[in-house]
């Protein structure tokens, strides 16, 4: 052996995850032979990475590749934008966008959530079908939380879920407001609301 | 794949999408879960997948393939997540290790055979965020511990002792939780 014990000893999850090299692997093995504890730890550490490995964990999915690929179109969008003021245009893309998103997330959950069962602790909470509000509206991602609370209050409009990560708010209109005038508020609100679209309940 | 995905990084600097999407598709998994080990809060650790990917995408152009592509996006995401924890001012928890406990005790405590996930994950939530980052790297994706050392900055001797001392610390945090169960 051409290193000490405690040297030696530093390598030990190195050994566990298979990335030492032939030499030093052997080198480890023939320490481990003479020492219990450093076999014992070593099993241990095994066990520990087998159990990390093993575990399952919900990713973000297609529904984060749909999030990423909104932000990046508008990322590419932004000085186009800014040159020419095309507001409709960018606002089209990021309802395709938001469309394309919903419809690879209906997918995503009819094919996962049956071999999976109930999620651990918080999941994600998903603009799906059975969500509350009337409305679903997504807002510039610019506008100061000041100017959404005025066009909300303005138009009798509450906030009751979101928002989701891809920036979707879902709104019910308070008592004694109205429907139609509170849609029409939002989408006079060019500025601030993006998109605005009938909750599908 | 290494190639592969370094020419999948060169087409994404030059703003070829499907070539992002490509790569997301390769590294969202390991790099989210690497996040989360990191943050324990799922919410958050998407955001920061998606912090991460958005900086591929703007910076791409700038890789010169002198590191390896999981190495470079993994480098990526390890400094975003010292970013929120110091967003967060999160206290850093224990680096100490206890005086009491016995590590020999620990690994014949029956733990290879309890398969004590919980235990686990508890016991991987005591640990700084420097060690955690080194367990994470080097037992969910079995990396090299220079690979780790670039990753996180530090020479490799570091990343050495950082996996010794959150050893000890596991296995003294799980002894003593099985311990408590047994007594229990």
């Amino acid at each position: 052996m051409t290193r000490s014990r405690d040297e030696m000893e530093l390598d030990l999850a190195f050994l566990v995850n298979g990335t030492l090299s032939e030499a030093e692997m052997a080198e480890m093995e023939a320490l481990l032979a003479e020492d219990e504890l450093l076999a014992a730890e070593r099993d241990a550490l095994a066990t520990i990475r087998a159990e990390m490995q093993a575990e399952e964990i919900r990713t973000p999915g297609e529904f984060g590749l749909a999030r990423l690929m909104r932000d990046v179109n508008r990322d590419a969008a932004a000085p186009a934008a800014a040159e020419t003021k095309v507001v409709a245009l960018r606002s089209r893309t990021w309802m395709w966008q938001a469309a394309a998103a919903v419809a690879v997330l209906a997918l995503a959950v009819q094919a996962y959530l049956p071999t999976t069962g109930a999620p651990q602790g918080e999941g994600y909470v998903l603009a799906g079908a059975s969500a509350p509000g009337a409305l679903v509206v997504s807002f510039a991602p610019d506008t100061p939380e000041l100017q959404i609370r005025d066009l909300l209050v303005g138009a009798d409009l509450e906030i009751v879920s979101g928002p989701s990560a891809l920036g979707l708010y879902r709104l019910d209109v308070l008592d004694g407001g109205d429907l139609d005038t509170a849609t029409a508020a939002l989408r006079a609100a060019r500025t601030i609301v993006e998109s605005v679209e009938n909750a599908e309940n | 794949m290494t190639e592969n995905h370094h020419f999948l990084v060169q087409q994404v600097g030059k703003g070829d999408k499907q070539a992002l999407a490509a790569l997301y598709r390769a590294y969202e998994r390991p790099v989210y879960k690497f996040i989360v080990s990191r943050l324990n809060d799922p919410h958050e650790a998407a955001d920061i997948l998606h912090e991460v990917f958005m900086d591929i995408w703007r910076v791409a152009a700038s890789f010169e393939g002198r590191s390896q592509v999981r190495t470079w996006i993994f480098g990526i995401a390890y400094r975003k997540v010292i970013d929120a924890h110091r967003k967060r001012s999160r206290v850093t928890v224990t680096d100490e290790v206890p005086e009491t406990g016995d590590v020999a005790e620990a690994a014949d405590a029956g733990y290879a055979a309890k398969q004590e996930a919980e235990h686990l994950r508890f016991c991987m939530g005591t640990l700084s965020d420097d060690h955690r980052s080194a367990v994470s790297l080097a037992f969910y994706e079995d990396m090299t511990c220079a690979e780790i050392a670039e990753i996180a900055g530090v020479p490799e001797g570091t990343i050495k002792s950082r996996l010794h001392h959150a050893k000890k610390l596991l296995l003294h945090c799980l002894s003593g939780r099985i311990r408590g169960r047994a007594v229990a």
